[in-house]
């Protein structure tokens, strides 16, 4: 179908040469993503991809190659375009942007000209003046920021993405899919900004190259390192620590990036009074690598991997670690000036692990997923105004719900193998100065593997009516889901856009809680004859408009959100149980719409940006509350963010943010009655109750410190919570420890004022 | 072992400053639940059915008891039925009924059109061994260890209450089962917030309960924990609508001094 599309524009091709090549940043040789390649006199011009490449198809001549890029001075080129040529430039940072803070690191107005919607990209230098909790900066915590995306609130992991489950946001690093994204129970992510470059965040109208999830997709790139000359850098922080070392392993040929993080909050807890609390460890390291080493001109090959743990323990009579470990392989080649193609081999692993050791109990439990991913992706630039992207991608997926050892041992829970496969093809299309789309289709399938593990039938009360097995490796059941993925673009003038998208995702991994919070043990499941593949179809429309010259930028987007095959749980359900989890779920529909504003000024002294959501998220499963539509626990009314960075100085810069949202939907008692002498909460309705809203203010400011020569360093000061408001972490009822004929709420709110001071360095 | 709570523990010393503070909820109000507990045990009688409704979340922690219901325990083993007497308001009392062990224990009442059924299997007698207390292995408190032998075979299911100085229950939910530890000598602490001193009096009583009453309690952990996926009301083994339970169970009750 879209051969047919193109293949008249093909045809019609006269005497064309393309120029290709990489941009980079000159003194650290890191490839620059999304920066523009343009031809003012032919008024066409491209994107560099993920990788730095770009590539441009034109008729003979001589011609301005103008190359551009945020907080970088414009490179100028004169060519005569004879043949296909390969210009590779390196910008130079600077110009007046130096002493200023930009927050975007996409061309300036490409809000407007891209076709792409519901997006948000963060260039990691963009957020270091921002105020951070503990010292460390952290992007999951801005991207919370951003409209439509929603923070699962202190001392939780998660965040929602127009109204969809913490497990619907599908998180890559290098294309590693990262399972668990935060440490330390919630409080810092997986996501060491000395090591990452970049972040996009894709809000259910993702391209077709990605899938697996419902809500949306966070594509977290990494530093390829410096591979010009060694450098290092660094922060010491109250609780934590970090370094970093790149450097080239060949000049202008390869390079490498190392960069490690400790904390140490335990440190503190030896001064306790309490002797169990001085006994108690808890800490997080994660190390970043990245080796990458241009073979030839046409191939560049990439290595990266995460390793992460946690470690929480209780005077050795309780421990619990966990972390995340992901490695990627990469191979970018060059069939031809047009045809880019890379080629990637990932693993993904995320496990925690139990130890219990009281009561003559020695035991442990090991619980991991684990995936295999190889993936194709083939980029062929057919002409500026068309490049049609085409690939595969197929999973392997093994989960370890729970493996025993010790002197209490069950037999173990067998692992449930699977294989998700896709093949997709999507095309950017400017067919005039004012229209674009981006067409594409996914096709996805997921094969549930026969093995050790048990397929249920059950009745309609979820009893197990019989069990089956099936051979190792047998396919018991494929689901196929064609995802169509279409967005458009208008433009209506230079500085105005209106852009329309819908998009199909399927979801076919679900992570089970068991608990309202959630916890790094929560359970992740496969799809299987009784949970079905998740989907969900959006629909969204928006208007995008610049001024003074991409200063300011507002958009307003709205959403509409349709979900097939959304799990909730029954009343009383226990997930972690040895219960099969199948007897546990009920499954219905979903349905979530919103209006999301954004105001955001780019550039200057003073930056930042002010967001807001109104959204309502809703679900409707059979089984819960009399069969009637209910908000799901994320069902936020009102989301607001105001984010702004001022450069007072030279020296100094000072930033605020400060958040307010409604509280989760909940489910609070409406009575009470007694048991063996016990008052016990009588509850009507599932997620009936509200939280109170959330707020808090936080302030932030950088002094920089002399340099000297190639040294640079700063002092981070912040405050978070600065009006110490109490915002609730759970809210739980009980007798009144006064006066026994009466009960009441308690608020447990995890912290209020939380200084912080760090130090970095860099040469 | 709940995990939760260990979260919500170590969140608490991550941040060495978490709050706690009384907060003013607008409850909505619900109607009145019929609310039946009832147990009978191996042990003599008489035994009590207790029938109550529930209030509201901001009355007192005053239940009104249910008067004039019909109420019939059926050993259906022996083919007997006991006719309760209401003793005082809600309260229902057995004459002759006796529990044993094995027997099949069927309750019947009605109340204003009202019908409520169930039944429940008194399982087989274990005996507590010994117990003894121990430094907490969190805080600062006193957990108490009990020591069972669990019978060969898979299937006891027990209810464990612990009571200090003859007066303070203990509000936790002590069920244990016997699906990892069959056959075994069971010693799992009792964790409890009771300030127990040397020279207390220590008494545990361990029950030998039915699996639905035991998924009952297991529900009632759940419920009184207030951290579940899920937060309702416990499954009750109680047909027609009510809250609350019905239990025939056996009782070995033991009492030490604190040390």
């Amino acid at each position: 179908m879209i051969s047919l599309f193109y293949s008249p524009i093909i045809c019609l091709g006269q005497v064309k040469h393309t120029i290709s090549g990489i941009i980079k940043d000159k003194k650290t040789g890191e490839t620059l993503i999304g920066a523009t390649v343009r031809i003012d006199e032919k008024k066409i011009g491209t994107a560099t991809n993920e990788y730095g490449f770009y590539s441009l198809s034109v008729d003979s001549g001589s011609y301005t190659l103008g190359i551009n890029y945020i907080g970088y001075v414009e490179e100028l080129r004169t060519i005569s375009l004879l043949k296909d040529l390969t210009i590779n430039v390196s910008l130079v940072a600077g110009g007046k942007q130096l002493t200023e803070v930009t927050i975007s690191s996409k061309k300036k107005d490409d809000n407007i000209t891209n076709s792409q919607m519901g997006m948000n990209t963060l260039d990691i230098k963009a957020i270091n003046a921002l105020p951070v909790l503990f010292g460390e900066k952290d992007v999951l915590k801005i991207v919370q920021m951003l409209p439509g995306v929603k923070s699962a609130g202190d001392g939780n992991s998660g965040f929602f993405v127009r109204g969809g489950g913490a497990d619907q946001n599908l998180i890559l690093l290098d294309e590693a899919v990262v399972y668990n994204p935060s440490h330390l129970l919630g409080f810092f992510s997986v996501f060491n900004s000395d090591a990452i470059k970049n972040l996009t965040l894709y809000k259910g109208n993702e391209p077709a190259q990605f899938g697996g999830r419902l809500s949306s997709v966070m594509d977290i790139k990494m530093n390829d390192g410096n591979d010009q000359s060694y450098h290092a850098s660094g922060g010491i922080g109250l609780i934590s620590s970090r370094l970093n070392l790149e450097g080239p392993i060949v000049k202008d040929k390869g390079s490498f990036l190392i960069s490690a993080r400790r904390t140490y909050a335990d440190a503190f807890l030896a001064l306790s009074n309490d002797p169990s609390t001085r006994k108690t460890q808890l800490y997080f390291y994660d190390l970043n690598a990245k080796f990458n080493y241009k073979i030839s001109d046409k191939d560049r090959i990439y290595l990266s991997g995460y390793y992460g743990k946690d470690v929480l323990g209780l005077g050795g009579k309780f421990g619990i670690n966990w972390g995340n470990a992901t490695g990627t392989f990469r191979w970018n080649h060059l069939f031809n000036p047009k045809l880019f193609s890379n080629t990637s081999l990932i693993y993904s692993n995320y496990h925690y692990n139990i130890d219990i050791n009281s009561g003559g109990i020695d035991a442990s439990v090991l619980s991991v997923i684990r995936d295999w991913n190889f993936k194709e992706e083939l980029k062929y630039y057919i002409s500026p105004t068309n490049a049609l992207s085409f690939g595969f991608n197929s999973v392997y997926h093994i989960i370890t719900p729970g493996q025993f050892s010790g002197n209490v041992a069950p037999p173990d829970v067998a692992k449930v193998n699977s294989w998700e496969n896709a093949i997709y093809a999507s095309d950017s299309w400017k067919p005039t100065d004012k229209l674009s789309f981006d067409i594409g289709i996914r096709l996805s399938s997921f094969s549930v593997l026969g093995g050790a593990n048990n397929y249920y039938n059950l009745d309609e009360n979820h009893n197990i009516i019989d069990t089956n097995h099936y051979a190792n490796g047998k396919i018991v059941e494929t689901f196929i889901n064609p995802e169509p993925r279409l967005s458009g673009n208008y433009q209506l003038n230079k500085s105005s856009s209106i852009k329309a998208a819908y998009g199909r995702n399927a979801q076919y991994l679900h992570l089970l809680s068991n608990s309202t919070t959630s916890n790094p043990t929560d359970k992740w499941v496969s799809t299987n004859n009784i949970i079905k593949p998740e989907l969900a179809d959006q629909f969204s429309l928006g208007y995008f408009r610049n001024f003074k010259d991409n200063t300011y930028e507002v958009s307003a987007e709205s959403y509409y959100k349709t979900m097939q095959n959304e799990v909730d749980y029954k009343d009383n359900a226990q997930v972690l149980s040895n219960t099969p989890v199948e007897t546990q779920l009920l499954f219905g529909q979903g349905r979530a719409y919103g209006l999301e504003l954004l105001a955001r000024k780019n550039e200057g002294r003073f930056t930042g940006w002010v967001s807001y959501t109104l959204s309502k998220t809703q679900l409707q499963i059979n089984g819960i509350n009399n069969n009637n539509w209910y908000n799901a626990r994320q069902d936020r009314t009102h989301d607001l963010s105001v984010v702004g960075m001022y450069k007072l100085s030279k020296k100094w810069t000072v930033s605020a943010d400060f958040v307010y949202y409604t509280g989760n939907a909940v489910t609070y008692p409406s009575g009470k009655y007694q048991v063996d002498n016990q008052v016990v909460f009588y509850y009507t309705e599932r997620n009936a109750y509200r939280e109170p809203a959330y707020h808090r203010l936080d302030l932030g400011a950088t002094l920089k410190l002399k340099d000297h020569k190639r040294f640079t360093s700063e002092v981070s000061f912040s405050l978070y919570n600065a009006y110490g408001h109490e915002n609730p972490y759970s809210i739980t009822f009980q007798e009144d420890p006064n006066d026994a004929n009466k009960t009441q709420a308690v608020q447990t709110a995890l912290f209020k004022w939380v200084p912080s001071i760090s130090y970095n360095f860099k040469f | 072992m709940n995990i939760n709570k260990i979260f919500l523990y170590l969140l608490v010393i991550t941040t060495f400053s978490s709050c706690q503070k009384v907060i003013k909820i607008n409850l909505n109000g619900s109607s009145p639940k019929f609310v039946i507990i009832g147990n009978v045990t191996d042990e003599p009688g008489p035994y009590t059915i207790k029938i109550t409704k529930s209030v509201n979340f901001d009355q007192d922690n005053v239940f009104p008891g249910v008067d004039n219901a019909v109420v019939y325990i059926t050993d259906q083993t022996l083919n007997i039925t006991d006719t309760l007497s209401e003793i005082s308001s809600g309260n229902y009392q057995t004459h002759f009924l006796s529990g044993v062990s094995g027997h099949t224990y069927h309750l019947y009442i009605t109340s204003d059109n009202n019908v409520f059924t169930s039944s429940s299997i008194m399982p087989t007698r274990v005996p507590l061994d010994s117990i003894y207390t121990q430094k907490s292995l969190f805080g600062s408190g006193t957990d108490v260890v009990p020591i069972y032998k669990d019978p060969v075979g898979v299937g006891n299911q027990y209810h464990i209450i612990l009571k200090i100085k003859d007066s303070i229950s203990s509000v936790a939910v002590y069920i244990h089962d016997d699906a990892l530890q069959d056959g075994n000598l069971v010693s799992e602490a009792l964790m409890n917030s009771i300030d127990i001193h040397s020279g207390d009096s220590v008494m545990v009583e361990l029950q030998c309960i039915d699996e639905n009453v035991f998924q009952y309690y297991t529900d009632l952990s759940a419920t009184i924990q207030q951290n579940s996926a899920a937060p309702s009301n416990p499954q009750s083994n109680i047909t027609g609508g009510a809250l609350g339970y019905f239990s025939a169970h056996t009782s070995y009750r033991k009492s030490i001094i604190a040390q």
